[in-house]
Order: structure tokens, then C-alpha cells, then sequence
């Protein structure tokens, strides 16, 4: 324990966090650090769950004092960032509250620490909704969900969520609190807002944001179509795609994952594609027929809404579940096939197989989440990983989480700018 | 070197030249950039280059005055190169510079306040690809508008930009201010359609944004040099999404007893999830010039091709022809803009008002009090006609007509009553029939300009009422409702008014934008929805975003540590040290 790590064990770090935040709201217990997917090794580590944004105002005033380093955490979905000074870890769990909600602009305003699920619960009594956005994301709080930014967020319908966003609420390092302002569209210089939004915490603490709702459809559809390959299924989705289709969900399965998801029995040796229409019910129809005319086009056979509606179901966590995939990615929409192929080769090469859906589609781009398997056991670790990562990429595939090279000096310069002392940690 | 800096920027703003350059040298040094023939230091040329389109320049040029704010050198290049060697370059010497387009801005964005560098883009107008597989197009900044509309449209897609100053500003220009298009409220703001950018930063290096779409974690840096209006670098070409070009267009008039029975039925066909391409909704006044100017009957130009197709059928549009009408050149001043417009309000107006347009329209300007009452209680009487509304669905046949029946049914509901094609066609062929002269109106002691602002729907009418009378103190003024969203929705008006003088009327104009921004801010709006900041609204950039602010000024010590990149623009600090050019 260096001197500097004793002192702030032993000083009154924990009373002064207690007499901003309430002394029950600060802790070192091992047990409430796992909780958040840290860990009391190494480093001090105090958890703090903030009420307000100007308590975390305050908090990030006194780290600077402390010369401690101040790192937001979630619902644990990812580890807080390591550093090699003292940490104070923000659980903003509490700052839960929707602040201000818009019925007439469909506009709301939330705290960071709300979860998507917790806002839909409040709006969908009002017949409001975020949008259609996958159910699996919207299990993380909105400051998690867009401090990261990846494809996966986004429906055909209603864009990409860090889209949705109008204004977002923040603490910078040196104790400011801002708040970018609202429209619906702008012309005032750059969109202030995407300093912050994928910055994981680095540049600022986002306290909350103001974003687009919508109201809930008026007809839901749900349709499936049995596809002779897992090309087929992607040529036929973007062809109804580009002829103005807007769908609320597409799923696309390859022949494996649609066995081992939807049951052998439905289209043995095929691909399926699901797809979920919403809308005025002449619109989520007339959508509906769109996807079957150029499924029937690139040789595909109608199913029903049956397998669609496993899918859905499973969607929202009803059902048996499966494995999370081993690996998402993300491609413009015509590689969808390229890429696909390209892992399927890679796998087998590393002595495994790989079955994989793709999902979040729009007119230029999808989403494919592969699951790698040893025999019938799913793999996520083993040596093929690395040999499907990298021939998805050689095939023309974005990996999730990727950093801009041209641009890593001069998010060194903007952290140094917004944030000197470092108390927002080092950029992951 | 004297730097003129016009009353309300002068304020805020003093210029700091150090340092000077000798020119010869910085020639020199230009030159071995990108060859003899493409630097410029002479007269006519710097002349040019010392203008946009702000009228408030038109008010100096009409007496004559010299420019204000020329450039010292134009400098044309021709790849991503020369530019990153002639920004590393003026970097190194603490030269200011200043990108240029068409020059079409109406903001003096491009104006170089402090000399220097202007950096013509206009030579680098390639499409440098258009992936059918990916959707996408990559060109240069440089393009014209039109080019890269009719090059994609003869390909089978569209962009789906469609400002009004599509025939003279550039893709780089658009980028720059964030421009917006008459069909936005189905493809967006040219913000939406961008997926990266390559640009040279203002410490002259190259950089492509976007090369992994979402994938990447940090700052969208996409998103930050959109809008930046030349302040964090130099945009060389971009990579944009492109849509298939639609296969139907169908376009309706509605007609509606009052403006909030107009806005709310566009804001209930938006939320119900419906996309028109065009919505636009005329206030009473607006109407009233419109419906005068028989804009609702179902004529068209001899020879012109039927657009909209009869009423409650569709037609493709033509090959070749996209959603661009032929370049209308020659078109002469078919009107002086909003005094004509007056003068369609005349017959009908009573004794008063007549007595004071007859006495000039001048002196009836400058009375816009007393006139925009007039003229509010005359053009209900006058018109007998409601608010104009014309909307305008396209797409995919299959899914658009669809869309166009419940969107011609949810306006019937909400009150509006179904006017036909007409009034749609006639707009969508007129659109950019404007006039490229200078307006004749300037030339009579009279100015005109347009102020478009934008806000949620729930501040929408507060938005309307406070600029409206904020402007109407000083101004005739009148507005229409375009680029609609979910969400809220933007408020172009135009006003004109008139002084006896030059100095009497530049007072006036800046009264007019500090009264009716101010308005803007106060109601909870922006102040600019797609025309941009420039040197026109910098003064008002710390109201508008206020702490916000410090996050752009980080941004732009972070990519133009130097400040050398349209200093005096946007509300940014000062540079400390530039450097001015010996002549």
C-alpha cells in the first residue's frame, strides 16, 4: 500500500463522501464492490451511489482533492476500468428518476441511472414506448447504454439509439455540470452532445439525457419464411429493405442456429427469416407483404407467424434460453453473406463449427451474432475465436468496440483538455 | 491591415494580428503547394472572395462600399494533399484560413474576417464512388449540389437533399452548416445521411471519420466536424447514405381554418409513425400571398410535365429528372420577394392600408407595425381561405401509396380540407424558380433575409408568437413551417424592411436578428435549424448553448490548437496570435 493509497484509507475520505452523499451510500464492503463487478484487490476502492447530479459534482471536486479517480459503474454488465490510483466507483443506480416527460413532443427526460426497462414500465401505461429496440439492451441503464456506443442499439423503425438522444446532462472533471439543449434538429456548430455519448465515462459523468419516444404501435405482425440458405435470407430482407420496408424486428437465422433455436422440426436444412411489422395496421401489412413477396422471390416458402412468434417470445426473455453468442459484429448489409461464409470456413478450419443469426438490419447495415460450437457445446473461448475474428474482419466486418486510429492522439488531446488531472481514469 | 468588424460583432470580438507575413514569400510557399496557377492574390479575385450571401453584405455592396473582409490569397486545390500541405503550411506561419464552397451561405460563414487564406474547394468535385451494394456515395466537397443529385439520379437513386440553393452550394458547404433539404422529414438533414468524412484538421493532418460506422468507441467524430462550419478544419470528401430513387411521388394541398389546426394535424401524422418527404405549412399570411398568387389552382407551366399526376393517381418521377427540375436559367425576378407579396395583398386591403402602400411600399416599411397589423387583419378577409398546407409522399410504390391514403386521411380528419394536386405540383415545379439576381427591392433602400429557427411541438406556438413580434417591431414579416419531425418542428420567416439610409438600415438588420434570435432563445428554441451560425449568429452561440459551450471550445483547441481554422466565427474565443499578411 503506497503512502498515498494509506492516506486515503485512513484519512476521511470515506466521512467527506459520507457527508456529501449520506454515509449509508458509501462503502468498501467486498460483497456490495462484487455486486458491480468490482473487486476490493488492489487498489482502495470506495463505492459511492450518488442521489443528484450535484452530489456527483461534488463527489468528482473532492476526487480531485483526493487525487483519486472517479469511474461510473452499472448494472455490472461491464467491469469498471482499472487504474492505479484510488477509485471511487459511482453507482448512479439511484439517480432512476424521469425528470420530465413530454407527452405532446413525445420527448422525455431521464436520469442516467433509470434502466430502459424501468422507463418503457413508466411510459407503456401511457401507450409511449422508446422505440423497438432489442429488449436485451434495454435491460442496462441509459447512461450504460449510451456510453458505449455499439450497432447492435438500433431498429429499422427507429434508428440507432445514441439517434434518439436530444440532450444530455453531464459532470465534467472540474465539478461543472452542463446541460447540451434541445431541438429537434439543429444548425449551431457540431453535436455537442456526441463528445460524450461512447466515451465510456472518460471525458465526463453523463447524468442524464432528454430523448425521442414514440407511441406504441397500433398493430403488431409477426411473419416467417423458410430461405434456402442463409444468403438468400440476407438478399431478400435487404431487397425489401431498399424498396422502403420498414420493419419493427428482422431476425435471420443460418440453417444451425435455426434448428437449435426455433426447433429441427420447422425447416430442416434451411435458413428462416423472421420478421416483425408494426404500425398503423395497413402499414404493418402492407410491410408484412413486402417481405413475403421478395422472400417468395429469392425462393422462399411461407411459415407463418408460428416460428416468428418463438423468436419473440424468447426476444423478451420468455422461454428457454440460449447461450449468449460468442461474438458480435457488425457489416455493411451486402457482406452480410460474404462474412458469414467467411467464419463458417474459419471455424471449421479451427476444428469447430459455427452457427450464427443476424439481427438489427437497416437499408445498409446488420448485425451477425455467431455462436462458436465443440461438437454440440457451445465455445465461446476457445481457439477458434480468434481465427473467426479475424477472418470476418479480412471479409469486410466491423468488431464491436474498435478505437479510430487517426483519432487516438487527438482523443488524448481532447482528455487532456477536458479532464487534466486525470480523475475520470485513463480512456479504456 | 484593418480588419472592419461590424457593430455587433465588434462587442465581443478583438482581433489580435501579429506577426506579419510578408505576401510574396507566403505566395512562394502556396505555390510550390499546389502550382503557380492556382494561388491568387489579385484584386478581382479577393474581391470575390470577400463575400457570401448574408444580405447584410448587400446593403454595403449596393452603395458601392469596398468589401470588407477580403482574402488575402485564393488558393484552388486539387487533392486531400494539398490541402493538408497548405493547412500544415499557414499552421506554421499562424495564418488564418477559410474554406469556401459556392459561396451560397446567407451567414457570412465564409467570410475571411481576418484576411489570410481562402481555400477553394469548388476543383475538387469528383464522385469518387457509388457502392450499389453498400447504398452509399463518396465525393468530394467541392461538388455541386445539382452534380451529384443528377449523377446519382441517372444511376437510379437519390441523395434526398433538396435545399433551395442546390443549383450553387456544395457538398462541403451542406456539411459545413448542417444544411437541411425541402424533403427532410423523410431523409433528414444532410447530419442523418453522412456516415464519414475525410478531413484535414487544423494541425494539417488527414483523417477519415466513420470507417467503422458504430463500431467505434469515443467522441463521433463525424458528428463534431459536421456543423463546425470551417472552425476544427477543412472537409475534402465525404461518404453518404443514397436511397433508391422512389418510384411514386404523390403530392396534396390541404387546406386548414387556422394555423395550430394546421401544425397540429402535421404533428399526429408524425407521431402515428407516417414519413411524408415534404410538409410544409404556410401561416395566414403566408397563405394569403400564396392563395393570391393562385397557387392552389391546378395550373401548370406550358410544356412542363404533369408532376403529381391527377388527383389521387401517381406517376413516376422521370428518368433523369429525379426530384430536380430543370436549372431555371434566365428566370428573371418573377418578383421582389415579400413586397410583391404585399402588392397581391392590396386590392383587398381597406382604406388605411391602402393609403399607406400607395404612398410607397418603403414608407410602409417602415411603419411594420402598423403594416404587419394590417395586414393580419386583412389577410383572414382577404384570402377567405385558411392556412396552406402541401404535403408530399414517396417511395417504393407498394409501401408510399399505402402511406399517402392514411396520411391524405389522418390531415381530412384533423380538419384539413383535401385541395388536390394542384397545389403540390405547382409547388414542387416552382421551388427553385428564384431569381439569381441581386432582389430589386435592395436597390429601392428595402432588405430582406430569412430567420429559421426550430423547437419541440410543445414550444412551438411560443416560438412563432415571440419571434414573430420580436421581428415585427422593426420588420413586415411573415412564416411558414417546414422540416417537420416527431418531435418538433422548424419556423422559416422571412421579413423585409427598409431605412433611409445604410447605417440606418445595417441598425435595423442587427436589431432584427439580436430581437428575433433573442426571441428564439427565450422560447426555448434553436436558433438555427439549417442555415448555420457563420459570423450572422456568433454573437449568440453562448446563449444558445451556454456551459455547453466549453465542450466545443475543447474540441477546437483539440483540432486547431493554433487557431488559425474561420477564426472570428461560431463564438469561439479569439485566437490569440494570429498572423496578418504584409501587402
Amino acid at each position: 500500500v503506497s503512502s498515498r493509497d494509506a492516506t486515503f484509507l485512513s484519512g476521511d475520505a470515506q466521512a467527506r463522501l459520507g457527508d456529501i452523499v449520506g454515509a449509508r451510500e458509501v462503502t468498501r464492503q467486498p460483497r456490495e464492490l462484487a455486486a458491480v463487478g468490482a473487486s476490493s484487490e488492489g487498489v482502495p476502492t470506495f463505492l459511492v451511489r450518488p442521489g443528484t447530479a450535484s452530489e456527483i459534482a461534488e463527489v468528482v471536486r473532492l476526487a480531485a482533492k483526493l487525487g483519486a479517480v472517479v469511474l461510473p459503474v452499472g448494472t455490472a454488465s461491464r467491469r469498471p476500468r482499472t487504474s492505479s490510483r484510488p477509485r471511487i466507483l459511482l453507482d448512479i443506480k439511484r439517480l432512476d428518476h424521469v425528470t420530465f416527460l413530454d407527452e405532446t413532443s413525445l420527448v422525455v427526460q431521464v436520469q442516467a441511472g433509470a434502466t430502459g426497462l424501468g422507463l418503457e414500465e413508466l411510459l407503456r401505461p401511457r401507450g409511449l414506448t422508446l422505440g423497438d429496440f432489442p429488449p436485451a439492451v434495454l435491460g442496462s441503464t441509459v447512461g450504460g447504454m449510451l456510453s458505449v456506443r455499439t450497432p447492435g442499439k438500433s431498429s429499422p423503425r427507429h434508428g440507432f439509439l445514441e439517434d434518439a438522444v436530444l440532450g444530455v446532462s453531464a459532470v465534467l472533471a472540474d465539478g461543472r455540470t452542463l446541460h447540451t439543449r434541445v431541438a429537434p434538429r439543429r444548425a449551431t456548430g457540431p453535436d455537442l452532445g456526441r463528445v460524450l455519448l461512447g466515451s465510456e465515462g472518460s471525458l465526463g459523468i453523463m447524468t442524464g439525457c432528454v430523448l425521442r419516444i414514440h407511441r406504441r404501435p397500433e398493430t403488431r405482425l409477426l411473419d416467417a419464411h423458410r430461405l434456402p440458405d442463409f444468403a438468400a435470407a440476407v438478399t431478400a430482407a435487404a431487397a425489401a429493405l431498399r424498396s422502403d420496408a420498414k420493419p419493427a424486428a428482422l431476425r435471420l437465422f443460418d440453417p444451425a442456429e435455426a434448428a437449435a433455436y426455433l426447433g429441427e422440426e420447422i425447416a430442416p436444412g434451411a435458413a428462416v427469416l423472421c420478421v416483425a411489422t408494426a404500425g398503423p395496421s395497413e402499414l404493418a401489412t402492407v410491410d408484412r407483404e413486402i417481405f413475403a413477396s421478395f422472400a417468395q422471390q429469392h425462393g422462399g416458402t411461407p411459415l407463418g407467424p408460428g416460428p416468428a412468434e418463438i423468436w419473440w417470445k424468447r426476444r423478451f426473455g420468455q422461454g428457454s434460453q440460449t447461450t449468449a453468442p460468442s461474438l458480435e459484429i457488425t457489416a455493411p448489409l451486402h457482406r452480410l453473406p460474404i462474412v458469414h461464409a467467411a467464419i463458417q470456413a474459419a471455424a471449421v478450419g479451427a476444428g469447430r463449427r459455427a452457427r450464427a443469426h443476424a439481427s438489427r438490419l437497416d437499408e445498409w447495415s446488420g448485425c451477425l451474432f455467431v455462436t462458436l460450437l465443440d461438437g454440440e457445446r457451445p465455445d465461446p473461448a476457445g481457439p477458434a475465436r480468434a481465427a473467426v475474428t479475424q477472418a470476418a474482419h479480412a471479409a469486410g466486418a466491423d468488431l464491436v468496440g474498435v478505437r479510430d486510429a487517426d483519432f487516438l492522439p487527438y482523443l488524448a488531446a481532447l482528455k487532456a483538455r477536458l479532464d487534466p488531472a486525470g480523475i475520470f481514469g485513463d480512456p479504456s | 491591415m484593418s480588419v472592419f468588424v461590424p457593430h455587433h460583432v465588434s462587442v465581443w470580438y478583438r482581433p489580435a494580428v501579429t506577426a506579419p507575413v510578408p505576401l510574396d514569400e507566403l505566395r512562394r510557399q502556396l505555390a510550390a503547394v499546389v502550382g503557380d496557377r492556382r494561388v491568387s492574390t489579385r484584386e478581382p479575385d479577393r474581391a470575390h472572395y470577400a463575400r457570401d450571401m448574408w444580405p447584410r453584405l448587400l446593403l454595403g455592396l449596393r452603395d458601392g462600399a469596398p468589401a470588407a473582409y477580403p482574402p488575402d490569397l485564393v488558393v484552388w486545390p486539387h487533392t486531400v494533399e494539398e490541402i493538408r500541405d497548405v493547412v500544415a503550411l499557414a499552421r506554421k506561419l499562424h495564418v488564418p484560413l477559410v474554406p469556401y464552397g459556392a459561396g451560397s451561405g446567407v451567414a457570412g460563414g465564409a467570410l475571411p474576417l481576418f484576411g489570410g487564406i481562402t481555400l477553394d474547394l469548388k476543383r475538387m468535385d469528383r464522385i469518387l464512388a457509388v457502392d450499389e451494394g453498400a447504398l452509399t456515395v463518396e465525393a468530394e466537397a467541392g461538388i455541386n449540389g445539382e452534380r451529384l443529385e443528377r449523377d446519382l439520379d441517372r444511376r437510379g437513386y437519390t441523395l434526398g437533399h433538396f435545399p433551395s440553393s442546390i443549383y450553387c452550394s456544395t457538398l462541403g458547404g451542406w456539411l459545413a452548416a448542417r444544411s437541411g433539404g425541402q424533403m427532410s422529414t423523410k431523409y433528414g438533414k444532410i447530419e442523418d445521411m453522412v456516415l464519414g468524412v475525410t478531413a484535414v484538421t487544423g494541425r494539417g493532418e488527414i483523417v477519415t471519420t466513420g470507417r467503422h460506422g458504430r463500431a467505434t468507441s469515443g467522441p463521433d467524430w463525424t458528428q463534431l466536424l459536421v456543423g463546425s462550419e470551417g472552425t476544427l478544419g477543412v472537409i475534402a470528401s465525404a461518404r453518404l447514405r443514397i436511397h433508391r430513387r422512389p418510384e411514386v411521388r404523390h403530392l396534396r394541398g390541404f387546406e386548414f381554418p387556422r394555423l395550430t389546426a394546421g401544425l397540429e394535424a402535421i404533428r399526429r401524422v408524425l407521431q402515428r409513425g407516417l414519413r411524408p418527404a415534404v410538409v410544409r405549412l404556410y401561416d395566414e399570411f403566408d397563405s394569403a400571398m400564396n392563395f393570391a398568387r393562385g397557387d392552389h389552382t391546378e395550373t401548370r407551366r406550358p410544356g412542363a410535365p404533369p408532376i403529381g399526376g391527377r388527383s389521387g393517381q401517381s406517376q413516376a418521377p422521370l428518368p433523369g429528372h429525379g426530384a430536380l427540375p430543370d436549372i431555371p436559367i434566365g428566370v428573371p425576378a418573377r418578383d421582389d420577394g415579400p413586397l410583391a407579396w404585399v402588392r397581391t395583398l392590396v386590392p383587398g386591403l381597406g382604406g388605411a392600408g391602402k393609403r399607406i402602400l400607395q404612398a410607397g411600399l418603403g414608407v410602409a416599411l417602415e411603419r411594420p407595425r402598423l403594416l404587419n397589423a394590417l395586414l393580419e387583419s386583412a389577410a383572414t378577409s382577404l384570402s377567405r381561405h385558411g392556412c396552406l398546407l402541401i404535403v408530399g409522399v414517396e417511395g417504393g410504390k407498394a409501401r408510399a401509396d399505402v402511406e399517402a391514403d392514411l396520411v391524405w386521411r389522418e390531415l381530412s380528419q384533423a380538419g384539413g380540407k383535401d385541395l388536390g394536386t394542384g397545389p403540390g405540383e405547382r409547388w414542387l415545379s416552382r421551388r427553385y424558380a428564384v431569381s439569381y439576381e441581386m432582389p430589386k427591392m435592395f436597390s429601392s433602400g428595402a432588405f430582406v433575409d430569412t430567420m429559421e429557427v426550430a423547437s419541440t411541438w410543445e414550444r412551438l406556438l411560443d416560438l412563432y408568437t415571440g419571434v414573430r413580434r420580436a421581428i415585427g417591431e422593426h420588420a413586415f414579416v411573415m412564416a411558414h413551417f417546414s422540416h417537420a419531425y416527431p418531435e418538433g418542428c422548424s419556423i422559416y420567416f422571412t421579413f423585409a424592411g427598409h431605412a433611409p439610409n445604410r447605417a440606418a438600415a445595417e441598425r435595423k438588420y442587427d436589431a432584427i436578428w439580436r430581437d428575433g434570435l433573442a426571441a428564439a432563445t427565450r422560447a426555448g428554441g434553436t436558433i438555427s435549424h439549417h442555415h448555420g451560425v457563420g459570423l450572422l449568429k456568433a454573437p449568440f452561440m453562448a446563449d444558445e448553448h451556454r456551459e455547453s459551450m466549453a465542450l466545443y471550445q475543447a474540441v477546437k483547441d483539440t483540432l486547431d490548437p493554433e487557431g488559425i481554422c474561420n477564426p472570428g466565427k461560431m463564438g469561439l474565443k479569439a485566437p490569440r496570435d494570429l498572423a496578418g499578411v504584409q501587402r
